[in-house]
């Protein structure tokens, strides 16, 4: 496959002590470990810290396989959005690894893992690198990341789709009520404009595109409310955010390579005329520089 | 029991306090709904005050950059999304019971209900003649919605002693915060303080809930809110619309209802409109079969 069919999880490397940080445990963590046990576990313990956009299964999966978790001296601090419910992350995301799931339970692990739960803010990490987080629109708690580190910005923003007016019903509709459209209207535009200032001057900024403008709004089987957006929003935001690389992520499970092949090229095309933006799609093993 | 432990027990029962049994089958049945629309959710949650303090909670505890507290159930549905709204009430339908609507409790939960819909609807409507911003005048109808939240832990958690002060108050014709006080040690306003604080609801309507008996000791920012939730819930005990217990209220000097524009003469005027808004509402909590 070219694009690649793990699911999302991000290697960020920042300066020359190669600092590990992690975005998400799918599937992708399990070639990830390999990789670490290669290039870092020759230089001492592996330390890293593991930001959690959300709790869904596709984002948090591969976490029992992350070979590291079996070593002694693994030191991993696990960052994660938390919803209304009671629990902590640690009971959330740990309870994936109970006899019922796993040959391991969460206590025999040889790795001393933290649990962090995240909220909007913004955290100073040390070693002048900061991230600051934004909830996105989901249909669960989702936090976009924001890593700053000696001038690089760099951005997420995924599982998420434009927040939009939930009651902008038709007048005729029973439930129409005219201060709820205006108020809605309001409250979808200033979250918007909060998330567009959120990726403002980004160096790179891997954006949710899981559907073209089409497939999202076709009338016959409508993604509006999904909670992923498309190609085209993607790139207008980038745009208005000023921001440099924009990759294109989180494809479809059903998109084939050939189709990215043309949706790259078409894009490419629109954007070179009137943007600076230069347009990526995501692929497994990919590497860029900020 | 000591001050204390009755504190303690109400501290603990308040992360579990359940959505009324009135309000309970309607949130199912739009909780169930793979297709629930947002204006039904946004109705069903505006009508139980335990489902409207808990999407607050989150959507003021969750995001941090917000200038403001938000008062808007619309806005908070827009930024947390309907899924996780919808599952936030659910999970509050579903904690466990306050009793059935027809169970014999110090306050019937049903009459409870329509004097907390009741409170909110007036405060709202005066802040409406009042010309409000329309931005927040939701903050009235929440601050009228939730005012009386304090009696639900002790209705349920201390039955026996609530039942006591309410015969306390018809027998000997003081109002019910002050049997409340006389039995428990704690009155209803002290206990809804607690709720909202923990809760983290923000200061307005902390001052709504906790000085709606006394606005004499308030020299707080909320002057407005305060005085219009004491005002709503006076009207409503004297126009028995709803019951919540306090059959014989203190009255409140001319001067208040001047404050904010409104005299008796008004508010009877009002009684058929707020009438008409809690029927609308027992329609909606109607479940179809």
């Amino acid at each position: 496959m070219k694009y690649g069919g793990n699911t999302s999880c991000l290697e960020l490397r920042f300066g020359e002590e190669d600092r590990l940080v992690v975005i998400d445990a799918g599937t992708g963590i399990r070639e990830l470990a390999g990789h670490v046990m290669q290039t870092d576990l020759p230089k001492g313990p592996i330390k890293t810290e593991l930001f959690l956009t959300h709790t869904h299964w596709d984002h948090i999966m591969g976490f029992p396989f992350f070979i590291p978790l079996f070593i002694p001296n693994t030191e991993v601090k696990v960052f994660g959005p938390v919803s209304f419910e009671d629990d902590p992350l640690s009971k959330i995301f740990g309870d994936m690894l109970r006899y019922r799931y796993w040959p391991v339970r969460l206590e025999e692990l040889a790795a001393n893992i933290q649990y962090s739960d995240l909220k909007e803010g913004t955290m100073d990490l040390g070693g002048d690198l900061w991230v600051t987080t934004k909830y996105l629109n989901h249909p669960v708690l989702v936090l976009g990341y924001r890593f700053e580190y000696r001038g690089k910005v760099f951005c997420t923003a995924y599982d998420t789709e434009p927040f939009r007016n939930l009651f902008d019903v038709s007048p005729d509709d029973p439930s129409y009520d005219a201060e709820a459209v205006k108020e809605g209207a309001l409250a979808a535009e200033e979250e918007n404009n909060k998330v567009t200032e959120f990726f403002r001057g980004a160096d790179i900024l891997i954006h949710d595109t899981q559907y073209t403008h089409n497939e999202y709004v076709n009338p016959k089987s409508p993604k509006l409310g999904w909670g992923h957006s498309s190609f085209e929003h993607a790139v207008n935001v980038a745009h208005k955010a000023g921001v440099k690389k924009l990759l294109l992520f989180h494809h479809d499970p059903d998109r084939s390579d050939h189709e990215l092949d043309v949706i790259e090229s078409k894009i490419r095309r629109t954007v070179r005329a009137k943007s600076r933006v230069e347009v990526m799609v995501a692929r497994e093993g990919m590497t860029v520089e900020a | 029991m000591e001050r204390d432990t009755i504190l303690k027990v109400i501290q603990a029962y308040v992360h579990k306090m359940p959505a009324l049994p009135v309000t309970i089958a309607k949130v199912l049945e739009i909780t169930n709904n793979p297709k629930t629309s947002p204006a039904d959710l946004n109705q069903i949650i505006s009508l139980d005050p335990v489902l409207m303090g808990k999407v607050m909670r989150l959507i003021n505890s969750a995001y941090y950059s917000l200038p403001n507290q938000i008062t808007s159930l619309v806005r908070a549905i827009i930024m947390l999304g309907i899924n996780t709204v919808k599952n936030l009430a659910l999970s509050t339908a579903v904690l466990g019971t306050l009793g059935r609507a027809s169970d014999f409790q110090a306050l019937n939960m049903e009459g409870f209900w329509r004097h907390s819909i009741s409170v909110g609807v007036t405060a709202k409507l005066i802040a409406t003649r009042r010309n409000v911003d329309p931005k927040i005048r939701e903050e009235y109808f929440i601050g009228g919605l939730l005012h009386d939240i304090g009696k639900i832990p002790l209705n349920n958690k201390l039955a026996k002693e609530y039942v006591q002060a309410i015969s306390n108050t018809d027998r000997e014709h003081t109002p019910l915060y002050r049997s409340e006080e006389e039995i428990m040690l704690v009155n209803h306003a002290m206990v809804g303080k607690l709720i909202i604080e923990n809760w983290r609801l923000g200061e307005n309507l902390s001052d709504a809930v906790t000085f709606h008996h006394n606005l004499g000791d308030y020299a707080g920012g909320h002057r407005d809110l305060v005085i219009t939730v004491a005002i709503a819930n006076l009207f409503s005990n004297v126009y028995e619309l709803g019951f919540s217990g306090d059959r014989y209220p203190e009255e409140l000097p001319a001067e208040v209802l001047q404050e904010m524009g409104v005299d008796w003469d008004y508010l009877e005027g009002i009684e058929e409109s707020v009438k008409a808004e809690i029927e609308k509402a027992q329609v909606f909590l109607q479940v179809a079969h």
